[in-house]
């Protein structure tokens, strides 16, 4: 019995902990992802390289003396008027056709490699990490966590309140489920449908660019770490019901928890084709995930 | 057509013929990655390539021809390695190539430049058995392998921690697992003791997943051989999560480089490698390629950017000892060539085609990279173990 409890606390703890952290930044990255999908019905493939502008913005930001903590407000500011005019000056032109899918993942898939190649031609291949805002670590009953991670999980979770806050209670996020739900009715009764639009994709972006602030200390910065998450990121939307922000958390608490828990038992390059294989079974069984669309209950 | 039109055509067709007999350019095909996790790699292959070439070229090139190099991008990735290769041999008719980073890729190339009847260098993988059982007559390495690497780091761990208990975590490819291979096997002839592996996928986000195993194993030596950005997010990852105290960090010597010990930070102090080259040798020949290599790129050469210059002199001198392009020619020429670099003197194996180089063990102290150790050329390159030729 208390090899069990040793067990636990000396390997499984920590690995669902460790899990957690990931978990908390896959959702933060997912966040952005399900919100323009469930809105807009827009397939968002340079999302990751949205993450990555948050955290090179960052970099930029921090090069001329701002403390991190003025960046966690800053960035995501600056995001925001650079997703409006995306929208805008690129979405909004392919949007009204009958093959909306298809033209918006094309322009989206396009902007994230050009993104990518402007960061390399900026700021060089290299990889550049910021500093840990928060040193040292902590006891957690008898585990040991850096502070940094720990805090990690305290702003996500903050941060994924406040947008379900702002979507399921205030008359801002009643009008964007509105518009998800039946665009021309909610025109009709006054909404502003573009800004909403517009504003959504802002907003989205921003979240991304504020994981990548937060995550950099981690996961460092360079060119190419759009992809880092950008394909858990849209598993997650698959398996939680793509727009359901409670469906986000859930499937990506519950998918990196199987990624940290497998990990342990087998070799970790199974860990990617399992979460993939749940992916596949849950488009075969409920393709519309475990939750319904943004606006539709 | 005017009689001006068609003597401006007649000399413009003669000059054209001219050139192709007198002054053709030879032709190198370098296939690196120029985006993705090893794109630093890619960036110092091209300068170290570009470098010597403008030397050369500026000196009346090899045999009074020009080299003209022709770029593409392998992305780290064996299929497109191969397709670029077949591109370069095919279309441009490139009379050599060069650049492949990661070591299928370079396996994978190999083939083709059989296909092709030509030959291919590497100048950066490590994976022993490029030079062993998966040795091809089209293919040379300039560069240390793994085995060199190991057998020079061993011995320094032997003297600086005898009987050392080890733990290994290697990245999941041909690379990582001949890398882990060839040091365990080096480390446990020297007296050292290993306590497990572990294998993460290339470009794993998180490592701390392994930190509970490498805790329960209490090592006094971690040995690694993840590369670019994968280093830096293990190290930095580790030193959050407290592992690094009283752990001797060993690596590859593509773990920690010019590239990515900036990111790394003070997580890389300590980490020692065994490692062909560094731009701290304090030899002539080197101090005057570090010199030219950093006023042309505001950076200092790496072991990639090193390995890479002098393979262009290795192929001058065989170019000129045969007199030809020729691919029979050539490969007899490079057999037993003895040229000098910024390394000082190598030699090309006859029997598997391994350069045998002076080998150093360099230690990281304040965010830079000492050389520690020297091991003689012929006490690291070990037994030739390829049988095709």
């Amino acid at each position: 019995m208390s090899g069990a409890i040793e067990y636990f606390q000396f390997v499984l703890a920590p690995q669902m902990l460790i899990g957690l952290v990931v978990g908390v930044a896959v959702i933060l990255v997912a966040l952005g992802l399900t919100i323009i999908f469930g809105l807009l019905d827009v397939i968002n493939m340079s999302h990751g390289e949205f993450y990555a502008l948050g955290a090179f913005i960052a970099l930029a930001l921090a090069s001329i003396g701002l403390p991190f903590w003025l960046l966690l407000i800053l960035v995501p500011l600056v995001m925001i008027p650079i997703g409006y005019v995306v929208e805008r000056g690129l979405i909004q032109r392919v949007f009204h056709t009958s093959e909306r899918h298809v033209t918006t993942l094309l322009l989206t898939f396009g902007l994230g490699l050009v993104m990518e190649d402007v960061f390399r031609l900026i700021w060089g291949p290299n990889p550049y990490r910021p500093e840990t805002p928060i040193a040292g670590g902590v006891d957690v009953f008898g585990i040991f966590v850096p502070s940094y991670r720990l805090f990690l999980i305290v702003v996500g979770a903050a941060i994924i309140s406040a947008v379900a806050l702002i979507i399921y209670r205030t008359r801002l996020g009643a009008m964007v489920r509105a518009a998800a739900y039946d665009r021309h009715m909610a025109a009709s009764l006054g909404v502003p449908v573009r800004h909403v639009y517009a504003g959504a994709f802002a907003c989205g972006v921003a979240l991304a660019g504020l994981a990548g602030v937060l995550l950099a200390p981690i996961y460092s910065v360079f060119p190419t770490m759009g992809r880092d998450f950008i394909l858990m990121a849209f598993t997650v939307v698959i398996v939680g019901g793509m727009g359901s922000i409670a469906g986000a958390v859930i499937a990506g608490l519950f998918l990196t928890q199987v990624q940290a828990i497998v990990s342990l038992y087998i070799s970790p390059v199974w860990s990617d084709p399992i979460v993939f294989g749940i992916m596949v079974a849950m488009l075969m069984v409920r393709p519309q995930g475990l939750f319904g669309r943004l606006g539709h209950g | 057509m005017t009689y001006k039109t068609m003597m401006m055509a007649a000399l413009l067709s003669a000059t054209a013929l001219g050139g192709a007999q007198a002054a053709d350019p030879i032709k190198i095909g370098v296939v690196t990655p120029l985006s993705g996790t090893y794109a630093g790699i890619g960036q110092q292959v091209k300068w170290g390539l570009d470098l010597a070439t403008k030397e050369v070229n500026a000196a009346g090139g090899i045999m009074s021809r020009q080299i003209e190099l022709i770029y593409e991008d392998e992305e780290a990735n064996p299929p497109a390695a191969v397709q670029k290769a077949d591109k370069l041999f095919q279309s441009n008719k490139v009379d050599f190539l060069t650049g492949t980073v990661n070591s299928a890729s370079t396996l994978a190339v190999g083939q083709a430049a059989e296909r092709a009847g030509k030959l291919t260098a590497t100048t950066v993988s490590f994976a022993d058995p490029i030079t062993g059982d998966k040795c091809s007559p089209n293919v040379f390495r300039v560069n240390a392998k793994a085995g060199q690497q190991s057998a020079a780091l061993a011995a320094w761990l032997a003297k600086d921690k005898p009987k050392a208990k080890i733990f290994f975590l290697g990245p999941d490819y041909l690379m990582g697992r001949s890398t882990v291979a060839a040091f365990k096997e080096a480390a446990e002839k020297t007296g050292a003791t290993s306590l497990g592996e572990v294998f993460a996928p290339l470009d794993s986000k998180d490592y701390s997943q392994y930190f509970g195993q490498i805790r329960a194993a209490q090592p006094q030596v971690l040995y690694t051989s993840v590369a670019g950005n994968d280093t830096v997010r293990l190290l930095t990852q580790m030193q959050e999560f407290g592992l690094l105290r009283n752990l001797l960090v060993l690596g590859a010597s593509g773990t920690v480089t010019a590239q990515n010990i900036a990111a790394i930070g003070k997580a890389a102090n300590g980490f020692a490698t065994g490692v062909g080259y560094s731009a701290e040798l304090n030899t002539p020949e080197n101090k005057k390629f570090v010199e030219a290599f950093k006023a042309a790129y505001k950076t200092e050469p790496d072991l990639y950017g090193a390995d890479s210059y002098g393979l262009i002199y290795a192929y001058k001198a065989a170019v000129e000892k045969a007199k030809t392009t020729d691919t029979d020619k050539v490969r007899d020429a490079l057999r037993g060539l003895t040229w000098s670099t910024p390394q000082g003197q190598k030699t090309i194996r006859a029997g598997d085609h391994q350069a045998i180089q002076t080998m150093y063990v360099a230690q990281v102290t304040d965010g830079k990279f000492k050389i520690a150790s020297e091991v003689k050329g012929e006490d690291a390159i070990g037994p030739d173990t390829c049988t095709r030729f």
